[in-house]
C-alpha cells in the first residue's frame, strides 16, 4: 500500500471539505436595503427572565389502566399502528411509544409501531387496504383521508364500542364542535380523538405592545397598532414590521412568514385565509363545490379577492418562503425573524421549546376576518356588521382509525380510547413536543374550560403565551362560522391541484385569476373521472346537507 | 433437450419480470380506478387523455428541457475531464478518486442535501456567491432557478459516470496511432479530430444512450429537492406519473403514461442503436 499517496489523497479531501465548509459560514453582514428598527431590541433569547424549557420525556401522562395479570382481554393479539415518522420523541408518533408498556400490560396484546414518512403514509395504507392484506390495524390518519377511507369501506366505525365498559372511557362531547365534526362521517364515529388541528394567527407580542412601535405605526397608518382583526390590518402590521430588525441581530427581518412550497401544505394557508372572503352568515357551507352540480366554486370573486390579497401579502415575507415547508417557515418565526404568521398549534408549543428565541413573546389569536364576503348563493358581496370571522379545522387533526381488515379491532380501539382519555390528552396537549394540539374543553383554561394554568406551567409554558394560545384555539373552534372541511374521495388530488396552482400564482407564473381557473379545470377533470354523481352524493353527505 | 433446459431460467426470468408486468400494465391501462380499485373497463380512454392533459404536457416539456441540458453538459464536461486526466499529471489519481465520489451517493440523499446547499438565506452556495459580490439567487423559490438547481445537482452526480467510462475507453485506445500521428507532425487538435473522436464515437454514443434513458426516468432528485415546484416548474414526467399512481391512485392513467414513456425512450434507443451500428460498420 502506498501510504504517501494515501496521505496526500486524504489531505486533499480534508482540504476540499474545509473550503466547502468555509463557504458555508453564514454571511454576517446585514443585507442592503433594510431599515433599522426603532427602538433597537435586545437580542432575543438573551434576556434573563426566559423560563426553563421542558424536554421531551420529562413530563409524562398518568398511567390509567392496571396490568391484567392472568385475565388479559386481548392476550396473544398484536396491534400494528402506522404513523407518520417522527421517532420516539417526535410529534404524533411519540405518545404511542410512551403508552406501549401500559397498553401491553393491561391487555396482553403486543403493540407494533410502524413509522413511515408523511408522504408515504397514505399510499402505503391504501395499498394495504385495497389489497385487503390487513398489515396495519390502526392508521393515525389525516382527517381529509376519510372520504376515501369511508367511501371505499375500508375502516370500521366504533359506535358499538364507545360506551362499552370494557374499554377506557373518553368523552367525545369534550371535543369542541369544530374538531368533533371531523371524528364522524355520515353520522358514525370513525376517528378517535387525538390531535386537533386548526390555524391561528401568531404575532410578536413584544413588538405589538412596544410604545415606540405604537407611535410610529399610528403616525403611518392613522390608527393604533394592535393585534390584527382583519386581513387588511394584518397586511398593515406586516408591512410596518417588514425590513425592521426584530430580533436584535442587526439584520433586517420580515413582516411575516409562510410555507408555500409545493407539497409544503401551502394550500392550507389559502383555505384558512380565504374562508372569511366566501363564508358568512348567509353562506355557511358553500366554498368548494355547488352541491347540486358539483361544479367547482373556487374561482368565485370571493376566492379571487382572497388569492389576490394573499399574493399581495407575500411581498412582506422572505422570497425564500416560496420554497419553504413547515419547518423552515416555523424556524423563521422562532428565530425572531418574522413579526406575524398563521399556522397550526405546533408553533405555539415550539416557541416554548429549547432554542426558541420568542418564548414569552408569542401572542396568538383567532385568524383575522373581513368586513365583507362574497355570497356565492346570491352572487353578491355582503357587508357585515363588525368583522366576519370564520373558525377552521384546517390540517390533518391526526387521529386513529381502525382498518376493516384488522385481526384485532377491539384491541386497536382499546389503545386509541386509552390515549383519548381526558387525563392523557391534557398532558399531550400541554407539552407540545408530541404534536397533539388543543381542541377540547378540558384543554382550556377557565372560564372556557377546566384545565389549570399549573398544568401548562409544568410543561414549560410562559404564562402569557399559554393564555393567548388556549384562548386563540377556543375562539377558533367555537366560532359560529366554521370553514367547511373537504372530506370526499379524491380530496388529496383536489388539494394537490390547488396547491400547485397557488404556487404558480405566488411565483407569478400565473395571475391569481388564471391560477383559480386552472384549479377549476383540474377539479372538473378529477370529478368527472371519479364520477360526478357519486362525488356529489358524498359531498352533500359530508356537508351534512342530506 | 439439455440446451432448452439451460434456457429455461432466462425464459422464466423474462416471462415473470418483463412480459407479465407489461401485460398487466396493459390490462391496468384499459380500466378506470376508484378508491384504489378497478372500477370499470374504459377501453383506450386513458390513452386519449395523454393527448389532452395539459399537466402531462407540462411534465413532458420540463423533462425534455432537463434531458437536453443535463445530458449535453454531462457529456461535454465528463469527456473533457477524461481528456484532461488521461495524461501524466501531478495528483492525477487523487483527482480521479474525488471525481467519482458523487456516483456513490444516493440520489434522494443528494436531493435532500441540495435543500441545504441551495438554501436561499445564508446557504453555502448563496454565501459563497455573496462573498463574490453576487446577489442572492432564489434557487428554490423561483421557477427558473429551481429547474437550474435540479439540473446542477443531476450534473454534479452523473458527470462522473461519463468521465469514468470515457476515461476507461481513452486508456484503451491504441498508443501506436498517436505515435504515428506525432511522427507525421499532427497537431493536438488534428489528433483529437481525426483519431480520438472517431475511435471514441461508439463509446460516447453508448454513454449518451445510457444517460438519455436514465435522464428521461429522473425522479429522485426533483422529488426530494423541489417536489416538482414552484408550481409545476420542476415536475418531471416520472414525478407526474408517480403522483398519478401513488397519490391519486389513478393506476390506469399512470400505466398509460408509462407506455408513452416506453415509446419515447424506445424510439430514442432505436435511433441511437442504429447510429452505433453504422459507426461499428464504418470501423470494420
Amino acid at each position: 500500500m502506498n501510504l504517501t499517496k494515501t496521505w496526500k489523497s486524504t489531505a486533499f479531501v480534508v482540504a476540499s471539505m474545509l473550503v466547502v465548509s468555509a463557504c458555508a459560514v453564514p454571511a454576517a453582514t446585514p443585507q442592503p436595503g433594510g431599515q433599522a428598527a426603532a427602538p433597537t431590541p435586545t437580542p432575543l433569547g438573551q434576556e434573563e427572565n426566559v423560563a426553563q424549557t421542558v424536554k421531551a420525556g420529562e413530563l409524562k401522562p398518568p398511567v390509567l389502566v392496571k396490568p391484567c395479570g392472568d385475565n388479559c382481554p386481548f392476550k396473544g393479539q398484536t396491534v400494528t399502528v402506522i404513523v407518520n415518522a417522527a421517532g420516539e420523541k417526535g410529534p404524533i408518533s411519540g405518545p404511542f411509544y410512551e403508552v406501549r408498556e401500559e397498553f401491553e400490560q393491561a391487555t396482553g396484546a403486543k403493540l407494533n409501531i410502524v413509522e413511515v414518512p408523511f408522504a408515504e403514509h397514505f399510499p402505503k395504507l391504501m395499498t394495504d387496504l385495497t389489497t385487503g392484506s390487513g398489515q396495519y390495524d390502526i392508521s393515525v390518519a389525516g382527517a381529509w383521508w376519510l372520504g376515501d377511507l369511508v367511501g371505499g369501506d375500508y375502516i370500521l366505525n366504533y359506535d358499538e364500542w364507545y360506551n362499552d365498559p370494557r374499554f377506557p372511557k373518553w368523552d367525545i362531547e369534550d371535543v369542541q364542535p369544530g374538531p368533533r365534526s371531523l371524528l364522524t362521517y355520515g353520522g358514525k364515529k370513525y376517528m378517535v380523538a387525538n390531535d386537533h388541528d386548526g390555524q391561528v394567527m401568531y404575532y410578536r407580542r413584544d413588538l405589538i405592545e412596544d410604545p415606540a412601535h405604537k407611535a410610529a405605526f399610528k403616525e403611518k397608518y392613522g390608527y393604533d397598532l394592535k393585534v390584527p382583526e382583519t386581513w387588511k390590518e394584518f397586511r398593515d402590521v406586516a408591512e410596518y414590521f417588514d425590513g425592521k430588525d426584530l430580533n436584535g441581530d442587526g439584520k433586517p427581518d420580515d413582516g411575516l412568514t409562510m410555507h408555500l412550497k409545493v407539497g409544503g401544505q401551502g394550500m392550507f394557508h389559502f383555505m384558512s385565509f380565504a374562508a372569511p372572503f366566501v363564508i358568512g352568515p348567509e353562506n355557511p357551507n358553500l366554498f368548494w363545490f355547488d352541491p347540486e352540480t358539483m361544479k367547482p366554486l373556487v374561482d368565485s370573486p370571493g376566492h379571487l379577492r382572497a388569492l389576490e390579497t394573499l399574493v399581495d401579502l407575500i411581498q412582506f415575507g422572505p422570497e425564500a418562503m416560496m420554497g419553504w415547508s413547515l419547518g423552515e417557515a416555523w424556524d423563521h418565526f422562532l428565530r425572531g425573524e418574522a413579526a406575524l404568521t398563521f399556522t397550526w398549534g405546533d408553533l405555539g408549543a415550539l416557541a416554548q421549546q429549547e432554542g426558541s428565541r420568542v418564548k414569552g413573546k408569542t401572542g396568538a389569536a383567532i385568524l383575522p376576518g373581513t368586513t365583507e364576503y362574497y355570497n356565492i348563493k346570491t352572487g353578491q358581496w355582503v357587508k357585515v356588521n363588525g368583522i366576519n370571522r370564520v373558525g377552521n379545522t384546517t390540517g390533518g387533526s391526526w387521529a386513529g382509525v381502525i382498518s376493516k381488515f384488522s385481526k384485532a379491532p377491539e384491541a386497536a380501539y382499546y389503545l386509541l380510547a386509552l390515549m383519548a382519555t381526558k387525563e392523557k390528552s391534557l398532558i399531550y396537549a400541554a407539552r407540545g413536543w408530541d404534536g397533539v394540539d388543543p381542541g377540547r374543553f378540558s384543554h382550556y383554561l377557565p372560564p372556557a374550560g377546566t384545565a389549570k394554568i399549573d398544568d401548562y406551567l409544568a410543561a414549560g409554558w410562559d404564562e402569557k403565551d399559554i393564555r393567548d394560545y388556549t384562548q386563540a384555539y377556543f375562539d377558533n373552534f367555537s366560532a359560529k362560522l366554521q370553514f367547511p372541511y373537504l372530506r370526499i374521495p379524491g380530496t388529496f388530488e383536489y388539494w394537490t391541484a390547488l396547491d400547485i396552482h397557488l404556487s404558480e400564482a405566488a411565483t407569478k407564473q400565473k395571475t391569481p385569476e388564471q391560477a383559480l381557473k386552472a384549479t377549476v379545470a383540474d377539479f372538473e377533470a378529477i370529478t368527472d373521472r371519479l364520477g360526478r354523481e357519486k362525488q356529489r352524493e358524498i359531498y352533500v353527505t359530508s356537508l351534512g346537507l342530506k | 433437450m439439455a440446451g432448452r433446459l439451460f434456457l429455461l431460467p432466462a425464459v422464466v426470468w423474462v416471462l415473470v419480470f418483463s412480459i407479465f408486468p407489461l401485460l398487466y400494465a396493459l390490462y391496468t391501462s384499459l380500466h378506470s380506478y376508484r378508491f384504489g380499485r378497478i372500477n370499470e373497463f374504459i377501453g383506450l380512454r386513458n390513452f386519449e387523455r395523454l393527448f389532452t392533459d395539459a399537466n402531462l404536457h407540462s411534465g413532458l416539456r420540463v423533462t425534455l428541457t432537463f434531458v437536453i441540458v443535463t445530458v449535453l453538459v454531462q457529456m461535454i464536461l465528463g469527456f473533457a475531464l477524461a481528456l484532461i486526466l488521461n495524461r501524466e499529471l501531478r495528483g492525477k489519481s487523487v483527482f480521479r478518486a474525488i471525481m467519482t465520489l458523487p456516483l456513490f451517493a444516493t440520489p434522494v440523499a443528494v436531493g435532500y442535501l441540495g435543500i441545504t446547499v441551495f438554501y436561499e438565506q445564508n446557504g453555502p452556495v448563496n454565501s459563497f456567491l455573496s462573498s463574490l459580490g453576487i446577489a442572492n439567487i432564489p434557487w428554490l423559490s423561483n421557477p427558473f432557478w429551481a429547474l437550474v438547481a435540479v439540473i446542477i445537482v443531476d450534473i454534479w452526480q452523473w458527470t462522473p459516470f461519463v468521465f469514468l467510462v470515457s476515461l476507461a475507453a481513452l486508456q484503451a485506445l491504441p498508443a501506436d496511432l498517436y505515435e504515428a500521428a506525432e511522427v507525421d507532425g499532427a497537431s493536438p487538435a488534428q489528433t483529437f479530430r481525426h483519431i480520438t473522436l472517431p475511435l471514441m464515437a461508439p463509446t460516447l454514443f453508448l454513454i449518451l444512450l445510457l444517460r438519455l434513458v436514465e435522464s428521461f426516468k429522473v425522479f429522485d432528485i426533483p422529488m426530494s429537492l423541489t417536489l416538482g415546484g414552484p408550481g409545476r416548474a420542476t415536475e418531471v414526467y416520472s414525478l407526474f406519473t408517480y403522483r398519478t399512481a401513488m397519490r391519486f391512485f389513478d393506476h390506469g392513467y399512470a400505466a398509460a403514461q408509462g407506455f408513452l414513456l416506453l415509446v419515447i425512450v424506445s424510439v430514442i434507443v432505436a435511433l441511437l442503436f442504429r447510429r452505433i451500428g453504422q459507426l461499428y460498420e464504418l470501423e470494420r
